[in-house]
Formats: C-alpha cells, sequence, structure tokens
C-alpha cells in the first residue's frame, strides 16, 4: 500500500462520470444503489462529513490510530533516552540530594513528550496520506463542493455500464449529470 | 429512518441551509469589516501598544521597576501567568472533551474556544519569560547542551515540566485548531473574489476537496486528538499547580491543587468564551447559530465548577485546620482576616456565590446578564491567582521579613497589554477565519436524533 492515498488524484483519469446533488439522504440513497448494482465508485465529495458513506464506498479503515500509537512510543522512547542521558548518564545533579534515577519526576517530561510526538507525527502521516501540502492546487469539480453541493464521480471503462451509472444517479435525485474527459467536464 | 427530535430544541435555529451558513458565517470574511470591528480593533491596538510600552520600560530599566520583593518574588506577573494560562486551558478542555462525549452544542462555539488557547498561552509565556530578568538567556531553560553555559537542566523541577508541559501544549493545540480550520479554510478559498485572497487561502487549504476518504481520516485524526489534549490539558494544569504545590510554602503545599486548578481552568475558559461569544454573536449576527440554548448550557457548566472551586477553598481551610500545622493554620486565617482579606472575599464572592444566581433561569438565559457573569467570572479567577501567590508569600516563617505588595505601574501596564495581544490576535482571528466551524454546523441542521 502505498503511503499516498493517489485515489485522491484526478490527473490522469480516464472518462468520469459526475453527479451532483444538493441533498444528503438523496447521495446516501443513489451511492447505496451504485454500489449495490456492482458500480466501483471512484469518490463522494461533500461540503462537510457525511458518517456512514466511506463504509458505503468501502473505503478501507485508516491505519492512523495505529500510526499514532507507533509515534507516541518512539516520543516515549526518545524522551526516555534524554532524561537518561542529561540526568544520570552525563553529568547527575544533585539538588537537595534528591534521588535521580527513574523517579516519579520523570513522568511529566515522559508524557508531554510521548503526546507532542504522536500528535504531530500522526498529524504528518495525515497529511502525507490525503496529499494535502501547502500550496497544492485542489482538483474541485464543483465550485461549490465545499459549500452546499455533493458529487459522486464513477471512473468509466470496459466493465461500467454507463447508461445504468446515469439512470440510478438520475433515478435518485442528482441535479446534475457530467461527463469529464481528459480534464474537462460537460453536462449530459 | 430518519426523525426529526421531538425532545431536544434545535441547535440552529432560522430554517438555516447549508449555504446559508457559508454565506452567514463567512460574511465578515468576504466583506469589508464592520464598524464594530474597527472600534474593537483599534481599542485592541492601543492595549497592545499599553504592552509595548510596559515591556520596553522593563527591559530598558530592569525588573526593579516591578513591585517584587524577596518575600513576593511571584506577585503580579506569575498571577498573570496563571490567569491565562487557566484561561487558555480551558479552551481545548472545553473542545476536546465536548467532543469526546459527542456534545454537538460545542459545535458552534469549540472554534473560537480553540483558538483561546493559542492566543492566551502567548499572553501567559510573555510572563514567566521576562521575570527572568535576562530574557537573552531564556534558552537556557530548555534541554540544551552545558557548553550553552548551565549544566543540564533539573528533571526534578516542575517548572522545567512546565517548560515542557506548554510548549507541548501550545503546539499540538495548534495543531488541533489548524486541522480543524482546513475544511472551512477550503470554503472560504471557494467563495473569495481577489486574487491575493484566493491564493492564501488556497496555500493554507492544502488543497482540501472534501473527499469522503479524507473526510474519514480528518474524523479519525480530530477524535484521536481530542482524545490526547484531554489528559494534556490535564497535565499541564496539574503541573502548573505543582510549581506551588511542591514547595513548602504553607498554603501552597497541598494536594488538592491539581484538581482545584483544572476545575478553576474549566471555569474561567468558560466564562472567557461567554464574554466573547455573547459580543460575536450580537456583533456578527450569529443569533442562529450560538442560541440561547447555548449560553444556557455554558452557564450551567460555569455554576457546577464554580462550585468545584469553591468547595476547594472550603476544603483547603478545613484541611489546614485539621493538620494541625500551625503554618498552616495561620496562612489561612491571614488570608481570610488579614491585610489581603479585601482580596480574598472578591474570590470568594465572584468564584463561589456569584455563580449560584444561574440556578434561575432568567439568569441563565438573558445574554446581557451572562455577559457580566463571565466578566465577573473573569476578575474572581485573577483574584484567586493573586490571593494564593500573595498572601502565601508576603507573610513568611520569618516575620522580619513580612512585606506589603502592590503591583507597581509597569506590572498593572504589563497585564492590561496582555488583553491588548489576546483581543488584537483575536480580532484578526474573526476577520480572516471563520470563528465557527461551517462544515460541522451543516451536520447538525436537521436536528437528527
Amino acid at each position: 500500500m502505498a503511503i499516498i492515498d493517489n485515489n485522491l488524484s484526478l490527473r490522469n483519469r480516464n472518462k468520469m462520470l459526475v453527479g451532483v446533488w444538493e441533498d444528503e439522504d438523496k447521495l446516501i440513497e443513489a451511492t447505496s444503489e451504485l454500489v449495490h448494482a456492482g458500480v466501483k465508485i471512484h469518490d463522494v465529495y461533500t461540503p462537510y462529513p457525511v458518517h456512514g458513506l466511506d463504509r458505503i464506498i468501502n473505503a478501507r479503515r485508516s491505519w492512523l490510530s495505529i500510526v499514532a500509537f507507533l509515534c507516541g512510543m518512539t516520543g516515549f522512547a526518545l524522551a526516555f533516552w534524554m532524561i537518561y542521558y542529561m540526568y544520570v548518564q552525563d553529568w547527575p545533579v544533585d539538588v537537595g540530594n534528591k534521588p535521580v534515577r527513574f523517579t516519579p519526576s520523570w513522568v511529566p517530561v515522559l508524557f508531554e513528550a510521548t503526546v507532542l510526538c504522536t500528535a504531530f507525527g500522526m498529524g504528518f502521516f495525515f497529511f502525507l496520506r490525503n496529499r494535502m501540502i501547502w500550496g497544492i492546487q485542489p482538483e474541485l469539480l464543483d465550485d461549490r463542493q465545499t459549500d452546499d453541493r455533493m458529487i459522486i464521480t464513477v471512473e468509466t471503462g470496459d466493465h461500467v455500464d454507463e447508461n445504468q451509472v446515469l439512470k440510478i444517479m438520475k433515478a435518485h435525485g442528482a441535479v446534475e449529470l457530467r461527463e469529464r474527459i481528459a480534464g474537462v467536464q460537460t453536462a449530459l | 429512518m430518519i426523525h426529526d427530535s421531538l425532545i431536544r430544541e434545535r441547535l440552529v435555529t432560522g430554517g438555516k441551509t447549508a449555504s446559508d451558513v457559508t454565506r452567514d458565517i463567512a460574511r465578515p470574511i468576504l466583506n469589508k469589516p464592520s464598524t464594530a470591528w474597527k472600534v474593537g480593533f483599534t481599542l485592541s491596538i492601543v492595549f497592545l501598544g499599553i504592552f509595548i510600552v510596559s515591556l520596553f520600560w522593563t527591559l530598558w530599566t530592569g525588573i526593579g521597576t516591578w513591585n517584587i520583593n524577596k518575600s513576593v518574588m511571584w506577585g503580579w506577573d506569575i498571577t498573570n501567568f496563571v490567569f491565562w494560562v487557566g484561561i487558555g486551558h480551558a479552551g481545548t478542555l472545553i473542545s476536546a472533551i465536548l467532543l469526546l462525549f459527542r456534545q454537538k452544542w460545542r459545535r458552534s462555539f469549540h472554534r473560537s474556544s480553540e483558538a483561546m488557547p493559542i492566543f492566551a498561552v502567548i499572553c501567559a509565556a510573555m510572563f514567566p519569560v521576562f521575570h527572568m530578568g535576562r530574557v537573552w538567556v531564556g534558552y537556557w531553560a530548555l534541554p540544551l547542551p552545558n557548553a550553552f553555559g548551565s549544566l543540564w537542566v533539573n528533571f526534578n523541577s516542575p517548572l522545567l515540566w512546565d517548560v515542557f508541559a506548554i510548549s507541548t501544549y501550545f503546539s499540538v493545540s495548534l495543531l488541533f485548531w489548524y486541522i480543524g480550520l482546513i475544511p472551512d479554510i477550503a470554503t472560504i478559498r471557494d467563495k473569495v473574489k481577489t486574487k491575493t485572497a484566493k491564493y492564501w487561502y488556497g496555500f493554507f487549504s492544502m488543497g482540501w476537496t472534501g473527499s469522503t476518504r479524507t473526510w474519514a481520516r480528518y474524523e479519525l485524526i480530530s477524535l484521536i486528538l481530542a482524545g490526547l489534549s484531554t489528559p494534556l490539558v490535564l497535565s499541564v494544569h496539574t503541573i502548573v499547580s505543582t510549581d506551588f504545590a511542591t514547595s513548602v510554602i504553607p498554603g501552597w503545599h497541598t494536594t488538592i491543587f491539581p484538581p482545584y486548578f483544572v476545575a478553576g481552568a474549566i471555569f474561567s475558559g468558560f466564562g472567557m468564551v461567554a464574554t466573547l461569544l455573547v459580543v460575536a454573536r450580537k456583533v456578527m449576527n450569529y443569533e442562529n447559530y450560538i442560541t440561547i440554548g447555548h449560553l444556557e448550557a455554558m452557564t450551567k457548566i460555569i455554576m457546577l465548577t464554580g462550585t468545584l472551586v469553591g468547595i476547594a477553598y472550603l476544603t483547603e481551610f478545613f484541611i489546614a485546620q485539621y493538620s494541625g500545622v500551625e503554618y498552616e493554620q495561620y496562612a489561612f486565617i491571614n488570608r481570610a482576616s488579614g491585610p489581603y482579606w479585601w482580596a480574598y472575599w472578591s474570590m470568594m464572592f465572584c468564584n463561589l456565590a456569584s455563580p449560584q444566581v444561574f440556578w434561575f433561569k432568567w439568569a441563565r438565559t438573558t445574554p446581557w446578564f451572562i455577559f457580566i457573569m463571565s466578566i465577573v467570572v473573569n476578575v474572581g479567577m485573577w483574584f484567586e491567582r493573586f490571593v494564593i501567590i500573595v498572601t502565601s508569600l508576603h507573610r513568611d516563617y520569618l516575620p522580619s521579613s513580612w512585606v506589603m505588595y502592590a503591583g507597581s505601574l509597569t506590572e498593572i501596564g504589563l497585564f492590561l497589554g496582555t488583553f491588548g495581544i489576546f483581543f488584537t490576535c483575536f480580532f484578526l482571528f474573526a476577520k480572516f477565519l471563520p470563528v465557527i466551524n461551517m462544515s460541522e454546523i451543516k451536520t447538525i441542521l436537521r436536528n437528527r436524533e
């Protein structure tokens, strides 16, 4: 599995069918119906999170929580090594004859470092996986897809019955149907 | 099957659609600034000016411009630090805990409560940094090689834990806030007209398109970050309280400090959120999004946490008596009846007594009254820190070092000035970024069960 999710890119795509919705419930119905009919949905774009859609289109469950755990462990190990090296190995500081080896006073720094590494490690992989970086050009299908419109895209090919796809989309409340060839969209 | 809830009142009123939400919430960003914004911003800049002048005077002349002395060595400075840190902590706590508890009403105000920590921590950081005196060697507080002139840092010291805790807190809060902002920045990107605005919103939106796959990961990371932020905030304010509690100063050396500081932080944070939102909903016409129901829910939490800190104050008194330690007993009697009695009773009035008014429905549902109460809460919480620091320090074990302390003009200027920093940041935030999370508000338009 590539770390970067290339499904998100619309570049180098063949012909695509694009359906536009304005109603969330109809969008969910249409998506389920398309999946039932055996159509492989490329993606669904919504201006807000619509719960359950990722399961309907069979998107793989994210590994982010495992990544977060691993990053946290790394942070803990690094902080442990840092404290051990500075405080025990290199130059133990005797303040008021207080112990320096493995005392509970290590806990706050260990905890903070663990949280810091978890958050930023997870953030880094989140951005990487989603192809998100400062300054990247968004590949939009509709000016209002971040406002109030929802979009289903289906990549066509030999195995896809285009008419059937369009029929299902229309029957379930699509307000617009388009085809996208080499980056150019035309209304159907 | 989808039902409209019969029990719960709508979280968003006015029959709004998704495009209405975008239009209403993005209005201050897409249009020229309103007169109210200009007045508020100018006032904030004036206070920022006071901060700069006071800081310049402190650096030019030295810490001698403050009235702190060998007994009261923390004074206004650390009072202000804890005050701002408290406000800051509450913001994330409010947002993260309410997310974990799936409280949908948080959606109207969590964006501004997540912005608060960032601005408040900047204000807070000013105080310990400049309290060092030689601020140019401030980086010695970091774990750097001892070739820089100091030994390695002391991991037994709560002040070092503070360095780790607050820097972690600031950076994680910033990440939490920014990730939450990305979908809305993308919405603004697709609405703005000018080329410069399009470029900058486009730059920070990181190519967001609203793909379902991205949303699923976005929701997961938000949940994990909320799960991380909650113990993080608890740890940070616990650590701030150990700055006091690990010492042997009567009045500080108590184990109740961590929970009591955390409750105080939520209390003051909700106070500050209420101050900001009561004004914002009026000035920015957000009455349909921040409803009386939202304000009422906040006042209930203010009352609960106010009562919690009140109980902590009383418990401290009881424990001092029960401990049989005369120094501890004296510290508390001196708080309530010594020369700083007015500060103690102001604190008791503002934090314990006054929030009880929220038992009455009228008090919970009248915005101008909530606004006044939110100021009272913040005044009370400032006094709490003042009482803890000054009354415990001004009379120590050695009566010959007993002194009185009052903040100098420079100290007062620095404190007022931090309001300038905070509100300048907040006004800029309200002008350039959506104060309410648009994408999350759109999910609750239908009031589903």
